[in-house]
């Protein structure tokens, strides 16, 4: 276990993270995932966050080393979109009993891997070890490696039980197994001056598909996507492109920052979320990739493309800005979407109230700010409470989220829509982003959200009662109050007509008859029919008779 | 041949096999059928909205109606008194139909008799027919009541079934004081929901004015208590019970009058009950002393309803109430008539309706329906469907009436979402085939017959509806009150589900949209 320690360390004391190079020497040494408060609520551990960095790799076979607690809970829960194999999909895992445990699990591991070779004939396997074969010693590194020559194909150990911390954590240590195992192995069929990787993209609901058409037209080539989407052929070759965008920094910096390192690969920090940012990327792209030694026209398509496609968006979203002007939005999220759509929702016409700032890096503090100006709500920590306030003092319309929030917004009754992982929508790009427009103004006009908000109405009845009770001498000298009230008594109960509409129509026609009541009202007089007739006999006939 | 004694085929698979194919393939070459490019140009035709303009031009002929004859609706209402024979003067065809309908859509048996009237009855009158009928059948089934309808065979010639009755007693083929209440339904009026209607206000009418002049009529001395008229409803079962319930839960005594949850939801214990539950002949008749009627169904109680208000009672009606502010609206009139609290329970389950609702209404909101029905369930779903947010694009009644539409209309107009939504009363299922050629929607709301349309059109069906035929079951489970809310919700959303399922389930084409997490 001292080579997994080793390895957490060395990601602890990563150069590329800004809040990491700040640190003080001591700092530093404490490693930088905040302590798990015994007690509270927690996020996922560290064999989550390798699964889920990994899992969209489409044609591997990810094998879970554990009891079935670890892969029971954690199968194809994220709609990572593949375009060719389903075999990422399928849950493998090792289901390690009682027995496994006394005498070792490692033999079990071995026949996993080997039927999973006999069975499925994957390009390369992923071998997750868990908490339990971590604690009784199973050396799967060993085993791992002593299959890979067996089976002649890549076996790669992803050491990253979950008691060694966060899933943030976990997500990194799957990068390291990327950087000690899998990149640079394999060389590609062919290369091209516009070959790019992008890193920390995962293709929730397939979203990556709706930038790549532009990447496409410009003849950007993704030589590898880590991992949305991704074949493992793809990223074994990835040392070969020119140029990298770190889509998630706080997922996978220390993969950009290696390569770049080892294979000179330059990489920045971009989003394909909003308008603005799709556009600074593509422009980023464009740059890296000619400073790189592409033909200089693609700066200038890249800007061509730019400007169609913003136009196109903006006219898109020009049509919500009224309905959507003024209204208050909290955004609780991570990492950079914590930025990256605000301004685009503020070009919306959507106001911030707030964004969670709790995954993101200083860097992605600093943009809010320069965003959402100096005094911006960022919000740290937030407890189901404290969020359930917000909405309650109505100081939000909607809250955009994941799913762990959405029930506490609907229990306050507050129009929602879910941003991260399990989505049904997807918002990359400048097409995603009127849909998430789109998207906001359907969650705010259903009409649910007031019927949600007001109480039952025998609550709101038993209310009134207490109102008028307090209210009655004061309704005394307030005849027209009560006069109103009377009129209001509903008559007929199929068609709605009040007791007010009934005598205007006696008074006004002189009516004499329920069917003459029926014609002047729309009054059915079927039910009704005897409640009419006591109208008709208490009239006074003066009245009838001053009508007529 | 693929059909062994060893291993028997059904239908499903049996004619798939080359053998029964060659056959109808060669069976083809003497059918001098059209060419199958002019059947297809015709059929593409249909679907257009020329072909829809002709359609809705039809003045004569009614193509697959939705909905029934009176006295279908007759012998639903009178199984809901304790022991009661329906008993349908008239020919014995028609009845084995409403016995094979009940029964296919509730899986229970249905007992029925009719006075098995044939040609000579018909030419020289039924009386005979109803004096041998009401002898045979007080002896051989012992009912406690046999409630008498017509078909039209009887109506035509018109067979007066006071003094037949009367007659019948004279000539001793029940008891004199044997209640035999009964009620004119002539198939060629109204449907089904207007059988009901008829049949109900002859009960009622025989019980509280005076058993057909054999004796005094009932004077009404008011109590707390309330009555409950179910209407004609495929959930029956579920619904009364529910219904039930919530009055247990409040306090409130009641009657349920025609109340047939138990005849159609008997338990298989080795006993056969011909008659089961039911409203008692006790309770009927002091039905009278009520302080209120309350109708589930307008559109079902027409003139039952106003003959209850005549007697003196306050009548309330209701449109089906499916949803939350219908089913408000129907707990705070039982509140406002009997003086009765709201309990702390029925609170939760509207609070668990509402959160229900939050949870999942973002994948109902916006998407478009068309619903067909009868008058009073089409608008009580129509209702709910706007409160979530959803389009009811066409509503379509076979029976439904002028009013109904206004009704209808007035509903759709009282809401957003209600634009260009639109009312047909009076129209069939070609009609519909129609609509939803020419303006499609999500989603289409109906019974076992919309399977046909499903097909045709591609229109995903919900079954909700009498008759289900092809599904079992669902009449146990309530659509009234907040639970049934939540039963229709969950309908809704199982078919929004299972179609994105559907259209993402090509192995290694679409399965990057099918998820496990919806």
């Amino acid at each position: 276990m001292s080579s997994l320690a080793a390895t957490v360390q060395k990601i602890f004391d990563e150069p590329g993270c800004p809040t990491n190079g700040s640190k003080s020497e001591a700092e530093r040494k404490q490693g930088c995932t905040k302590q798990l408060q015994p007690g509270s609520a927690a996020g996922g551990c560290a064999f989550d966050g390798a699964k889920v960095a990994l899992q969209p790799f489409t044609d591997v076979a990810h094998l879970v080393h554990g009891p079935i607690a670890c892969e029971g809970n954690s199968w194809d829960s994220r709609s990572a979109a593949s375009s060719g194999s389903d075999l990422w999909r399928t849950a493998f895992t090792t289901d390690l009993s009682e027995t496994d445990i006394v005498f070792g699990g490692e033999k079990r591991l071995c026949k996993a891997i080997k039927e999973i070779m006999d069975k499925c004939d994957p390009p390369a396997i992923f071998v997750y070890q868990t908490c339990i074969p971590a604690m009784i010693g199973d050396d799967i590194n060993a085993v791992c490696k002593a299959a890979s020559q067996r089976f002649e194909r890549p076996v790669i150990p992803i050491n990253s039980p979950g008691f060694v911390g966060s899933k943030n954590l976990g997500n990194k240590l799957a990068g390291e197994a990327l950087l000690d195992y899998v990149i640079g192995t394999q060389e590609p069929d062919y290369t091209t001056p516009y070959d790019i990787n992008l890193i920390g993209e995962y293709n929730v609901s397939g979203e990556l598909w709706q930038v790549k058409p532009l990447l496409d037209e410009l003849g950007i080539r993704i030589l590898s996507c880590i991992s949305g989407d991704g074949k493992y052929r793809e990223v074994a070759s990835s040392h070969r492109a020119r140029a990298a965008m770190l889509v998630c920094s706080k997922s996978m910096i220390n993969v950009a920052r290696k390569m770049e390192q080892r294979y000179g690969i330059p990489f920045f920090e971009g989003a394909f979320y909003g308008i603005r940012d799709t556009s600074e990327a593509l422009r980023q792209l464009a740059r890296l990739l000619v400073e790189r030694g592409a033909p200089t026209d693609l700066l200038a398509r890249t800007d061509a493309v730019i400007v169609r496609e913003e136009a196109r968006a903006w006219a898109a979203i020009e049509p919500y800005r009224q309905r959507l002007k003024g209204k208050k939005a909290l955004l609780i999220t991570g990492g950079v979407k914590s930025w990256s759509v605000v301004a685009s929702l503020q070009e919306a016409g959507l106001e911030l109230v707030g964004t969670s700032v709790k995954k993101s890096t200083s860097e992605d503090k600093q943009r809010i700010k320069e965003l959402m100006g100096q005094d911006a709500n960022m919000i740290e920590e937030m407890t189901p409470r404290e969020m359930y306030n917000i909405f309650k003092d109505a100081k939000a319309d909607i809250m955009l989220s994941g799913g762990k929030s959405q029930f506490v917004a609907l229990k306050a009754a507050m129009p929602w829509l879910d941003i991260n992982q399990e989505r049904c929508h997807a918002y990359m790009g400048y097409v995603g982003m009127v849909k998430l427009v789109e998207e906001i103004d359907k969650s705010l006009s259903s009409p649910i959200w007031v019927q949600l908000r007001r109480p039952a109405p025998w609550e709101a009845l038993a209310k009134a009662m207490q109102q008028m009770q307090s209210a009655a001498a004061a309704s005394a000298c307030e005849p027209a109050l009560t006069e109103t009230a009377r009129r209001a008594r509903e008559i007929c109960v199929c068609n709605t007509v009040d007791l007010g509409t009934i005598e205007d129509a006696i008074c006004a026609h002189g009516l004499r008859s329920v069917a003459a009541v029926r014609e002047h009202t729309n009054a059915v007089g079927g039910c009704c029919q005897r409640r009419i007739e006591e109208i008709l006999a208490s009239k006074p006939s003066a009245m009838r008779q001053a009508a007529e | 041949m693929a059909q062994s004694a060893e291993h028997v085929l059904d239908h499903l698979e049996l004619f798939r096999g080359p053998e029964y194919q060659q056959m109808l393939a060669k069976k083809k070459i003497f059918e001098n059928s059209r060419d199958p490019v002019e059947v297809e140009r015709i059929k593409e035709w249909t679907k257009t909205a020329e072909y829809r303009e002709k359609n809705f031009a039809r003045e004569a002929l009614t193509v697959n109606p939705a909905k029934a004859c009176q006295p279908l609706g007759a012998v639903f209402a009178s199984v809901g008194f304790e022991g009661t024979l329906p008993f349908v003067h008239g020919s014995q065809g028609c009845v084995a139909y409403y016995r094979s309908h009940l029964s296919r859509h509730f899986k229970e048996p249905s007992s029925c008799v009719s006075s098995s009237m044939t040609e000579d009855a018909a030419v020289f009158g039924g009386l005979n027919n109803m004096i041998d009928g009401l002898a045979n059948c007080y002896s051989m089934y012992k009912p406690k009541m046999i409630a008498v309808s017509t078909t039209c065979m009887a109506e035509v010639i018109g067979d007066d079934l006071n003094a037949f009755i009367k007659t019948s007693k004279e000539k001793g083929s029940v008891p004199a004081e044997f209640d035999v209440p009964f009620a004119h339904t002539p198939a060629f009026v109204g449907s089904h929901v207007t059988g009901y209607d008829n049949a109900l206000k002859g009960i009622l009418e025989h019980f509280w004015d005076g058993k057909a002049g054999t004796a005094p009529k009932l004077e009404r001395k008011p109590n707390g208590a309330i009555n409950i008229i179910g209407g004609f409803d495929g959930y029956t079962v579920g619904n009364l019970r529910e219904i039930k319930r919530i009055l247990a839960l409040m306090g409130i005594q009641h009657t349920i009058l025609a109340d047939n949850s138990e005849v159609f939801d008997t338990p298989t214990d080795g006993e056969f009950r011909m008659y089961d539950g039911g409203t008692t002949l006790e309770d009927a008749a002091n039905a009278v002393h009520a302080k209120a009627t309350i109708s589930m169904q307008q559109w079902c109680t027409e003139k039952t309803l106003p003959f209850v208000a005549e007697h003196g009672q306050d009548v309330v009606s209701f449109n089906y109430p499916v949803g939350l502010s219908a089913t408000d609206d129907f707990i705070m009139a039982l509140s406002r008539i009997s003086g009765k609290e709201i309990p702390e329970q029925l609170a939760r389950e509207r609070g668990r309706l509402v959160d229900a609702i939050a949870d999942s209404s973002a994948h109902v909101h916006g998407k478009k329906f068309a619903i067909y029905g009868d008058p009073d369930l089409c608008y009580g779903l129509a209702a709910f469907l706007l409160e979530l947010g959803a389009e009811p694009t066409h509503v379509l009644s076979t029976n439904g009436n002028k009013a109904w539409q206004e009704k209808m209309q007035l509903l759709l107009a009282s809401s957003p979402f209600g634009k260009g939504c639109q009312a047909y009363p009076g129209r069939d299922l070609w009609h519909m085939r129609s609509l939803l050629f020419t303006e499609p929607v999500d989603f289409l709301v109906g019974n076992t017959y919309g399977k046909y349309l499903e097909r045709d059109t591609g229109t995903p069906l919900i079954r909700i509806g009498f008759p289900i035929f092809d599904r079992h079951h669902h009449h146990r489970s309530p659509l009234w009150g907040y639970q049934g809310g939540l039963n229709v919700l969950v309908k809704i959303l199982d078919k929004i589900f299972d179609e994105i399922d559907r259209k993402t389930n090509v192995l290694g084409k679409t399965d990057y949209s099918f998820d496990i997490i919806r």
